[in-house]
């Protein structure tokens, strides 16, 4: 079974320099040209999946606390 | 609370049989897209399904919208009636399907997912290139832009 592992430093640079500096008619200068914050995708890489993870639950969890509020406010 | 870590937990202590797919997925992959519930693909056979209710009836999830005044038993036989489940719970969201349009049922998707410890449990979430396929046959203009996302983590990762 594959594993998903943190980039290793070699990887995350070539990751990097690719989002920085996107080949013509490829798809990260879609996303550049659609409006992609591209720094946001170097930010996610550059973290290890645990890492990530705890950014998402984090944001749910404050998303839901101001959706809650808001709610409580609406009524 | 923790519905991403709670939920896995439970699962995995339960040895139930998933994949994490959807937004959670994607975060896992480097997405920095906000994600509001968890979305995970389950087998379908009857020990997995008593397995599943018994892992999140700590949760006690309730279809999502049902009223309350009507009733709802969360178990197994509930499962056994339907392919695609959207609870709430006591943490928040969380959506269960058995199969994901463009990758097809549970075996399908386990095969094209990828191991991951995350929450002290290792568990399985769906790799790139299947959730890139799982998006375009979603086919829904919202994500579009997510699309792109992961094209683009896709592209960057690649092997020269």
């Amino acid at each position: 079974m594959r594993e998903l592992l943190p980039l290793t430093p070699e990887q995350f640079e070539r990751a990097r320099l690719r989002l920085m500096n996107p080949k013509p008619g490829s798809r990260i200068a879609a996303a550049r040209d659609y409006g992609v914050d591209l720094t946001l995708l170097m930010e996610g890489l550059r973290k290890t999946p645990e890492q990530r993870a705890d950014d998402a639950e984090s944001v749910r969890e404050t998303l839901s606390a101001t959706l809650g509020i808001a709610r409580k406010q609406s009524k | 609370m923790k519905l991403f870590a709670s939920a896995v937990r439970a699962m995995c202590d339960a040895n139930v049989d998933f994949v994490v797919i959807g937004g959670l997925a994607a975060n896992l992959l480097g997405s920095r897209r906000t994600t509001y519930d968890v979305d995970f693909c389950f087998a379908r056979n009857r020990d997995n399904l008593h397995r599943l209710a018994m892992a999140l009836a700590p949760l006690h999830p309730r279809l999502r919208g049902l009223p309350p005044e009507l009733p709802f038993i969360w178990d197994d036989r509930a499962l056994s009636n339907g392919t695609v489940f959207t609870l709430q719970t006591d943490l928040g969201d969380i959506d269960l399907l058995a199969e994901v349009a463009g990758l097809g049922t549970f075996d399908d998707v386990k095969a094209r997912s990828i191991a991951v410890t995350v929450f002290d449990r290792t568990f399985l979430t769906l790799d790139l290139p299947a959730l890139i396929a799982a998006k375009k046959a979603a086919g829904r203009p919202k994500d579009l832009e997510a699309l792109l996302e992961l094209e683009s983590l896709l592209e960057a990762q690649e092997p020269d």
